[in-house]
């Protein structure tokens, strides 16, 4: 098969000359370039000619207008077209290779820690947050559309020219096998927010589990996996794999390892938001988790995270001994949080909803910028000393392990020793650990209020 | 450090079926065959790297007087080497149907695995009674199941028997007129039909019917290919 476009060809953008480089990869609808201009490196998408429709030629030059909800996505630039060849590209961003796919982290060719995956995690959905907050919805969600940063845990989206208003009607794209709503592979609905929640919980559930949650015994049942298999697992017949009432679809131990060693990883709170978007969430649209619950639930959980002495990471909740070697394990410095306990590590920050008695409104919850509370930061003269930067407006009061009380105004460090008590006005903090086990210290969520 | 493997496949197998009889060694069909297969060995590899969910598993079938395994066993596409095919001989292709139809028995298929992907490749008709061969094909479940391509190398094939073969009203027969398409279409069997039936790419609109969606062959497939009235097959 011949390439689109060739190496050294002409686009004209607006105001730029764009020059074709190398092929990079191939989709369903089109061929995706590198190509440079005024110096710089960009990538190109050209259409096939059948794709390259008057809708998506509008859909390109709004989202262009429209511009990226964040810097983690590739967004469309401008349109491009050349007089050489009928149809038309776009341009965006280039993906640095430090970037791998999710279909690296599925082959286990990128092994990110659990901290980079739940960094990843929280990214992919504040970025949502922020898609969704203008009404946009992205419609073909997949393996391919997101890249991550092992080392990191950064996150960039590619694959932007499906995005469209949610009200609009648009029939063309449906989503992609294995990760559509049961009631677009029904043919019952068309892709929206609601839709996109359930794609998202799929993503999720596959970079946390490396596995999908709805095949379990009935998928192994199944001999030829092709599209009517798949339409009866995801669409006509679902039944969530960990489903509390009915067993009817576990996983088998040989077929499906990954879902039993990592289900039983990971603390209640994360896997109930799993399990009530795939029990109730498959067919109750309302009950799928929005971008708000799970960016406290993944918070929760990156911050509950503990390496062992091995060297393995742990969620530090129901487990206090190791999944790796057994052993019982030895908490860090950290601080004892409305019910919570959140490890101080030399990157932790505290967000603005942590220091809620009650939220009254959960979609207000972002762990962007503006939304940061406090952040762990080193003593000027003695960077081994940590301390708690105060980011709000209101002061703190904190009470040493001696007793002496004193403030913490906005834009000062409070130093974290072990016992001081931080009230930060309708919750209050207990600095802990470093050198014990949580037991030994008798820590009850009481004792933090 | 996490603990656990990658993420669960299930086996796609893939089957080149080559005539290999006298008349595919006129105007270097054999040759074109042969340079077309093995171009299409690393997007093979390719489109298996990016797709999670399945273990691509390759093999070649030859037939012309009698039908042979060029290679027998089912091989990941990364081992997956190409030696040459050679002409001569008839055009057994009742043969070829029957050893289909013998490794898509189950046993030795296994219990579970992707739809199998059969591309055959002929430039002229059955020497042999083939119609018992490929009714037994085609009673094998995973024989129905298979997504059955046929390429027809110039003019002179009975394009009856492939779409019998193919089974399908939706699926055409390829007619390859030229090396070049050729090579086109053995690439985009085993690339954009591998995909589909690995694991399916976005879904649009409209597709009702089948087992596996056979993607489009883009408008664009032929840009800068030379058909010519003048090519000698």
């Amino acid at each position: 098969m011949n390439s689109l476009l060739h190496v050294g060809q002409l686009l004209h953008g607006t105001n730029t000359l764009y020059r074709v480089g190398k092929l990079l990869g191939s989709g369903s609808q089109g061929e995706v370039y590198e190509a440079t201009a005024n110096g710089q490196v960009y990538a190109i998408k050209w259409y096939f000619s059948q794709m390259a429709t008057k809708e998506q030629l509008a859909g390109i030059q709004r989202l262009v207008k429209i511009g990226p909800p964040n810097s983690s996505f590739l967004w469309p630039l401008e349109l491009i077209t050349t007089s050489s060849k009928k149809g038309f590209g776009y341009v965006m961003p280039l993906r640095p290779k430090r970037f791998a796919s999710i279909v690296d982290l599925m082959k286990r060719k990128a092994d990110p820690s659990f901290y980079a995956l739940t960094r990843a995690a929280m990214e992919l959905i504040e970025s949502f947050r922020m898609l969704h907050a203008k009404q946009l919805c992205y419609r073909d969600i997949s393996f391919g559309n997101l890249f991550f940063d092992p080392q990191t845990g950064e996150v960039l989206i590619c694959d932007n020219d499906n995005i469209a208003f949610e009200q609009e009607v648009n029939t063309t794209v449906l989503g992609t096998p294995r990760f559509m709503a049961p009631e677009i592979v029904r043919g019952e609905s068309l892709p929206d927010v609601d839709t996109d929640r359930f794609s998202i919980a799929v993503l999720l559930f596959y970079m946390f589990m490396i596995h999908h949650p709805l095949e379990g015994r009935l998928e192994a049942s199944i001999k030829c996996f092709d599209l009517p298999a798949m339409r009866q697992l995801y669409g006509h017949k679902p039944l969530f794999i960990f489903d509390p009432i009915s067993s009817a679809n576990r996983p088998l131990p040989g077929l499906h390892d990954n879902a039993l060693i990592y289900w039983n990883l990971y603390p209640d709170y994360f896997k109930q938001l799993f399990t009530q978007c795939f029990t109730k969430g498959l067919r109750q649209r309302q009950h799928r988790p929005d971008e708000a619950q799970w960016l406290e639930v993944l918070l929760k959980l990156q911050q509950s995270i503990v390496s062992c002495t091995c060297s393995a990471e742990n969620f530090y909740d129901h487990n206090k001994t190791c999944w790796s070697c057994q052993k019982s394990m030895l908490l860090p410095l950290h601080l004892h949080l409305n019910g919570s306990l959140v490890v101080l590590r030399e990157d932790t920050r505290l967000y603005q909803h942590q220091l809620q008695m009650h939220l009254p409104n959960k979609s207000t919850i972002s762990l962007s910028k503006t939304h940061r509370a406090a952040k762990v930061t080193k003593h000027p003269h003695h960077p081994e000393i940590r301390g708690l930067q105060n980011l709000t407006e209101e002061s703190w009061q904190v009470t040493t392990p001696k007793g002496h009380t004193f403030e913490v105004p906005k834009g000062r460090s409070v130093t974290l020793e072990p016992g001081a008590k931080i009230n930060f006005g309708q919750v209050s903090g207990i600095v802990q650990g470093g050198f014990a086990h949580e037991q030994s210290l008798g820590l009850t969520k009481e004792a933090t209020r | 450090m996490r603990p656990g493997g990658e993420l669960a496949t299930r086996p796609l197998h893939f089957i080149f079926i080559a005539d290999c009889s006298t008349s595919m060694r006129n105007s270097g069909k054999m040759d074109a065959l042969n340079q077309a297969i093995r171009e299409a060995i690393p997007h093979m590899r390719r489109v298996a790297e990016e797709n999670p969910n399945a273990e691509v598993l390759v093999r070649a079938l030859r037939f012309s007087s009698g039908a042979q395994w060029h290679v027998e066993a089912p091989t990941l596409v990364d081992d997956f080497e190409w030696t040459d095919l050679e002409s001569s001989g008839v055009t057994d292709m009742g043969k070829a149907f029957e050893a289909l139809a013998d490794v898509m028995a189950m046993p030795p298929m296994s219990e579970r695995a992707l739809p199998p992907v059969l591309v055959l490749i002929s430039d002229g008709q059955p020497t042999d009674a083939y119609q018992e061969g490929l009714q037994r094909l085609l009673a094998q479940p995973w024989g129905v199941k298979a997504v059955k391509l046929a390429i027809a190398i110039g003019r002179a094939v009975n394009k009856k028997v492939l779409q019998a073969f193919i089974n399908n009203d939706q699926i055409d027969v390829l007619q390859a007129d030229n090396a070049q398409a050729l090579v086109n279409y053995i690439k985009w069997a085993s690339t954009a039909v591998l995909k589909a039936a690995s694991s399916p790419a976005s879904q649009f609109a409209g597709h009702e019917g089948t087992n596996v969606i056979l993607p489009q062959i883009p408008d664009d497939f032929w840009d800068g290919t030379q058909v010519s009235v003048e090519d000698v097959w």
